[in-house]
This record gives C-alpha cells, sequence and structure tokens, in this order.
C-alpha cells in the first residue's frame, strides 16, 4: 500500500498521480490523504516528481473534467480522480462517462461544483465600501466547494471598473479594477471587511422581496428545492422567509397583496368626461 | 411618498406577470470598461416562498391606470394604493439593486396613463437611461403596450433585450368580455410590429440587434372557462406566427376587491404546471399541440403529458435503447433530451444495461415500462394502460388542503 498526501491542490495531486501512473501502482493500492483527513506521518511518502518521458497519455478533456471534480470538498476526493486516470489510461474511455460507476459519481461531483459556482453568482450580496484604500464593494460568501478562483471573473464583467473584495473562511479575492489578486489563504483584515454588515442599504431589496411573492402561491417545497434551507442564512432576505411562510398560511393566501400594501388606504380611477 | 413605500406598492402590483428569465441575451460584459453590467446565461438571484425565482427587479412604472382589465389588481374600479415612480428613480433603483447582486436587470411595465403612446414612451426613456446615460450593460424586459406607435415598439427594441406583450386571456371572447378596452387586434399588431422588426435584422451582422432574447407572452389561466386544448392551441399558432420565446401561463390568483366577473378561487397550479411541461414539449421535444390533446378538454392532472401521450401510443413501444433513434429515446417518460444523448454517447462505447439508467438518474418508475435493454425486457409490457396509469399516477398536490 502506497500512502500519498496532496497538500497543493489538483496540481500537485495530477503530478503526484502520474508519477505513481508511471511506476504502474493502481489504484487499490495507493491511499491518498489531504487536509480534510487526519495526517499520518508515519505512513505518509515524500514521493519523487513525475519524470517527464514517459508514455502514458490522457485525453486533455478528461484531465479538464478531474481538475473540475478536484473542487468538491470530500475527505476522499483523491481516490476516485486516480482510479479514473488509471482506466482511462489503460484505454477504458467509459469511466469518465456519466452512465459508468465512477464516471456517473465524477460527474455528480462536476455537477455540484458548476452549481457553487453558479450559487455564488446568484447568492452573493455586495455591500457599498468606497474610501481611501478600500474597495468600492465588499462580500462574504461561504461556497460549499473550492470555487471562488474560477468564480469570480464573472464579476469583473458585472462591476466594470468597480473595485471589490470577496473573502471566504478559506480564501479571498481583491479586484482593483484591472487586476485580480488572488490568494487561498485570505488575510485577517480581508475577512474582516468582507464581513461589513449593511442593515439600512438591505431595506430596499427586503421590502422588494417581500412584495413580489404571491402569498395565494406560497409553496414551501418548490422553495425548499430551489433554495436550501442551509442557504437561507447566506442571503439577508432569508431571515424573512419563516414569517412570510406563516402569514402566507395563516389566511394571506385570499388573495395576493402583500400586506403591507393592502394596510394603505386604495384609490378607484374615474375617467375624465370626453369632450 | 418615500421611494421605499412606492417600490412595496409597484412591485405587489408587478408581481402578477410571471416571466423573469433574464437568459437569452448576447453574451456582453464591462470588465475594464466604464458603465456596469454583463448578460450571459440567467441567474436566479433568489427564490420567494412561493418557489418562483427572482432574477430582475420586476415593477410597474405606475400602477395607474385607465383600463378596466377585469382580472387585474391595477384595473382603474380596483380599490388599492397607487403610486408612481419617475424615470430616474427606477433607474436609480436599478442600478443600486444591481451593484449589489440582488438582480441582473429590469423587467419594467406599467399600466396605462393618459394614452399607449405616452405610457410606452415612458418605459423607453428608462431604458434609454440606462442604456445611454449609465452605459448599463445588464438585462432589460421591456412590457410592450399594445396599440402603442410602432415607433416607439422600434425604438423599445433597440434598447430592451426583451419585449413581450401580453395575449393575457386564451380565447377572443374571453379578452372582449374581461378586457373591454383591449383588442385581440391590437395585441396582435404589437407582436407582429415585433417580429417584423427582428426579421429585418436576421442574418444582417452589422445592424443593431433589436430585442435579441425575443419576445415572450403571457396568459392568464382559470379566469375564463377556456380549457387547455384551447390554450395549447392558442400557444402553438404564437409560436408559429410571431416566432415566441416562450409562453408564460399564468394561474389566475384572487385579487384584492375581486369583481364578480372572475374567479375567487385557489390559483390551479397544478394544471398550470401540466401547461408549462405540455409547453416544453412542444418547444424542445417537437410534440405537436394535437399529439398532446387530441380533442377539448384538460390535460390529466395525476400525470405528466408526456406519460400520457406515450400510454396513448402503446404501439410506438418498448423502445430498444441500444437501436432507437435519439430523438425517440427522448419521448420515453422519464428519459429527458439530455440523459438520450448521454444513453447515445455510452452506447457507443458498449451496450446499455438497466443499470446505467439508475446512474444517468432516469426516472426508471415511468420510463421502466416503455424500454428495452440488454438485460432488461418490461414485465407491464403486456400489461394494459389503464393499470399502468394507476400505478403511475401521482398522489395530488397537497396544495388543495391548505385552502
Amino acid at each position: 500500500m502506497r500512502c500519498v498526501r496532496v497538500d497543493g491542490g489538483f496540481a500537485d495531486w495530477r503530478d503526484k498521480a502520474r508519477t505513481l501512473l508511471h511506476e504502474g501502482v493502481p489504484p487499490a493500492l495507493v491511499s491518498w490523504r489531504d487536509e480534510l483527513m487526519p495526517a499520518d506521518l508515519f505512513a505518509e511518502e515524500a514521493l519523487a516528481r513525475y519524470a517527464p518521458g514517459s508514455q502514458v497519455t490522457v485525453p486533455r478533456q478528461v484531465l479538464e473534467l478531474l481538475e473540475r471534480a478536484a473542487r468538491f470538498r470530500v475527505a476522499e476526493r483523491w481516490a476516485l480522480l486516480y482510479r479514473i486516470l488509471w482506466r482511462v489510461a489503460l484505454g477504458d474511455a467509459a469511466a469518465a462517462l456519466p452512465g459508468d460507476p465512477d464516471g456517473s459519481e465524477l460527474h455528480l461531483r462536476i455537477k455540484a461544483v458548476g452549481r457553487e459556482i453558479h450559487q455564488l453568482h446568484a447568492l452573493l450580496r455586495f455591500v457599498p465600501l468606497g474610501g481611501a484604500g478600500l474597495p468600492d464593494y465588499v462580500a462574504w460568501f461561504e461556497p460549499e466547494h473550492e470555487v471562488l478562483d474560477v468564480a469570480c471573473g464573472h464579476f469583473a464583467e458585472r462591476m466594470g471598473r468597480h473595485s471589490w473584495l470577496i473573502a471566504t473562511s478559506r480564501d479571498g479575492v481583491w479586484y482593483d479594477g484591472e487586476r485580480f489578486d488572488y490568494r487561498a489563504e485570505a488575510p485577517d483584515e480581508w475577512q474582516t471587511l468582507a464581513r461589513t454588515p449593511d442593515p439600512e442599504g438591505q431595506a430596499l431589496w427586503l421590502a422588494y422581496y417581500r412584495s413580489t411573492f404571491n402569498p395565494t402561491r406560497v409553496n414551501p417545497q418548490a422553495l425548499r428545492q430551489h433554495l436550501p434551507q442551509r442557504l437561507w442564512q447566506q442571503v439577508p432576505e432569508g431571515r424573512l422567509i419563516p414569517a412570510l411562510l406563516v402569514q402566507a398560511r395563516m389566511g394571506a393566501q385570499r388573495d395576493g397583496q402583500a400586506p403591507e400594501v393592502s394596510v394603505r388606504p386604495g384609490k378607484r380611477i374615474r375617467l375624465r368626461q370626453q369632450d | 411618498m418615500q421611494l421605499i413605500d412606492k417600490l412595496s406598492i409597484l412591485a405587489d402590483a408587478a408581481k402578477y406577470d410571471v416571466s423573469c428569465a433574464s437568459s437569452g441575451a448576447p453574451r456582453r460584459g464591462s470588465k475594464g470598461q466604464s458603465g456596469i453590467g454583463s448578460a450571459g446565461p440567467g441567474i436566479c438571484h433568489s427564490f420567494t416562498p412561493d418557489g418562483r425565482c427572482v432574477s430582475l427587479l420586476k415593477i410597474l412604472l405606475t400602477n395607474f391606470c385607465l383600463y378596466d382589465c377585469q382580472y387585474c389588481v391595477n384595473r382603474r374600479s380596483s380599490d388599492v394604493p397607487r403610486a408612481r415612480f419617475s424615470p430616474e428613480e427606477v433607474v436609480a433603483l436599478t442600478l443600486d439593486l444591481y451593484r449589489r447582486n440582488c438582480v441582473s436587470g429590469l423587467f419594467l411595465s406599467s399600466g396605462i396613463i393618459r394614452s399607449a403612446d405616452y405610457t410606452m414612451e415612458q418605459l423607453v426613456e428608462v431604458a434609454r437611461l440606462l442604456r445611454e446615460v449609465h452605459e448599463f450593460r445588464g438585462y432589460i424586459h421591456l412590457k410592450t403596450i399594445p396599440d402603442a406607435d410602432p415607433a416607439l415598439i422600434e425604438q423599445a427594441g433597440q434598447y430592451a433585450d426583451r419585449l413581450s406583450v401580453n395575449i393575457e386571456l386564451p380565447s377572443d371572447t374571453s379578452l372582449v368580455r374581461l378586457a373591454p378596452e383591449k383588442t385581440v387586434a391590437g395585441i396582435q399588431r404589437a407582436m407582429g410590429t415585433i417580429r417584423y422588426r427582428q426579421q429585418a435584422v436576421e442574418g444582417e451582422a452589422r445592424a443593431p440587434a433589436f430585442a435579441p432574447a425575443g419576445q415572450s407572452t403571457q396568459m392568464i389561466v382559470g379566469a375564463d372557462d377556456s380549457d387547455d386544448h384551447r390554450i395549447l392551441h392558442t400557444s402553438q399558432s404564437l409560436y408559429r406566427r410571431f416566432r415566441l420565446k416562450r409562453v408564460y401561463y399564468s394561474a389566475f390568483s384572487p385579487i384584492p376587491h375581486s369583481p364578480a366577473t372572475v374567479p375567487q378561487a385557489a390559483p390551479p397550479l397544478l394544471r398550470e404546471h401540466r401547461l408549462y411541461q405540455a409547453d416544453f414539449l412542444m418547444r424542445g421535444y417537437g410534440f405537436r399541440a394535437e399529439e398532446l390533446l387530441g380533442k377539448p378538454g384538460n390535460l390529466a392532472l395525476d400525470i405528466d403529458p408526456k406519460l400520457a401521450w406515450a400510454l396513448e401510443h402503446r404501439e410506438q413501444f418498448p423502445v430498444d435503447l441500444n437501436r432507437a433513434e435519439p430523438s425517440l429515446i427522448a419521448r420515453v417518460p422519464g428519459i429527458g433530451v439530455l440523459s438520450a444523448q448521454r444513453i447515445e454517447q455510452l452506447r457507443r462505447q458498449r451496450k446499455i444495461r438497466y443499470e446505467d439508467l439508475r446512474r444517468l438518474r432516469c426516472a426508471l418508475d415511468k420510463a421502466g415500462p416503455f424500454i428495452v435493454t440488454a438485460d432488461y425486457r418490461p414485465r407491464q409490457d403486456s400489461s394494459e394502460s389503464l393499470r399502468l396509469r394507476q400505478q403511475l399516477a401521482e398522489r395530488p398536490a397537497q396544495q388543495m388542503a391548505l385552502w
């Protein structure tokens, strides 16, 4: 049994996987370790880096799939990737297809990573900041998988020349309007800045959220399907949801109007007499 | 009145229009440029407790309205609070919520004030300010006022990604009865104007884009007694005549101070859902309306339209997944277009087996009776459609129990 530690992300794993592949070590004889698993310093070996010149080739598309799946945070993430790499290198192309036992797990992870990128684009909320030496906008987000570095380009397209900072509990990125400064470990001051509270600025958004909801259509099941409860704390409107659900069940379902609107005086419109 | 109060009223007044798509616009961005905003695949920034997506700031410019459409909360005889935004207020709100990453753009509509032309001018002005003054590259959807001057519609299409004109009701007689100021001819003329302008720039790489995310419409379901047969045929003819991107179906939901001409019942959500499924089969799977519903009546509520079609056409099944054309595989209940492609991809490597379908996450309880794989033939192959239907029917929706 070979016990190999990965501490430099996908690039590090790829180097070590190549070496093992080159040496002909089958997947069943490798135990992969990383920061999500307890260290076992005695068992782990320092692997020589891969010596170029080997005959083993794997299609680039497969490597791209593996790179994507490596962003999925799970304790056993490297073993699956090596098994697929091994099988594809031996000519079994089905290993990377969604219908295959390994391939379907690979694609499940890729799908989850894609969803996480989408969630970050959708649910991150910027708080305006500005001031000397500070970014124009800041945001705190906690993605489940390692996606910030691939997801952040979207905001440069979206925000034009504005500068912004996004931090998570692991990494962070500061965009100054021209260049990205990505850090795998976000400095403490980034994390503090990113968590700047903004109670007043959210008022308009919360008012909008309350009003655009139609209580006659309340559907908690559909809500949870699209916006799982773990994400409610990620967005400011999340704390309105329980009360809105209760209100809708307590009789607001009779018509669609928001209570904030129905308490106001109404106005019928009379047509002017035609001349 | 404070801006936040106007927002509460005018978002409440706009929510009965269900479209919230922000997709379909050409990919564009602001990286390294002045101005702000990007467009590309649609983004759902939140979901309300009805499970519907919030992608755009969806508001009315004003809910003052001269019309008296019976199904509409903003009709002139309705006793609702009224408010009006200035174009600049809408612009400021859109930009603020956009920068906060709460929305991906604006969906602006309006009650009819003074005249159709005046109202349309105001909507166009908002879009112009966003695009020309603020260099906003996010998504803009403008509701088009039927009977507005075609020149105004033309301007609107230069600024907006999507234009929509609501057909409102599935039948002409219902429109006459419930929306006395609107006419089918006026609505179709506006759709035709948009289609005509789109055709004019099609294939012309250098022509300025015209509503590049296409036009859509909305039909209210359950406010009149039109059946699904009529609804699907109306949709099909709209797709064909005006090349609409989408027909949205809005289950009529009771409004405050409801007039006696429209129902005061819970919105028919399951019926709306079945219509969306049928509509999707027409747009994405090549089904025709007459295949899905051959005679007057409604779609079944207990089974989905694809399963209903398969049960009516047992002679085409079971389909051998190792031989059949992908387009036929996609017609199997429980197997979508994407899974059909994946099956085709996988069978070039090896024979398709039953377990593969589970891993592709096909709905096997539905697909089972209709397929053949290398190691599987359906037992129910000979069982009657009626019995199959009883086995596969869904339980009634929980929604009903709430009333």
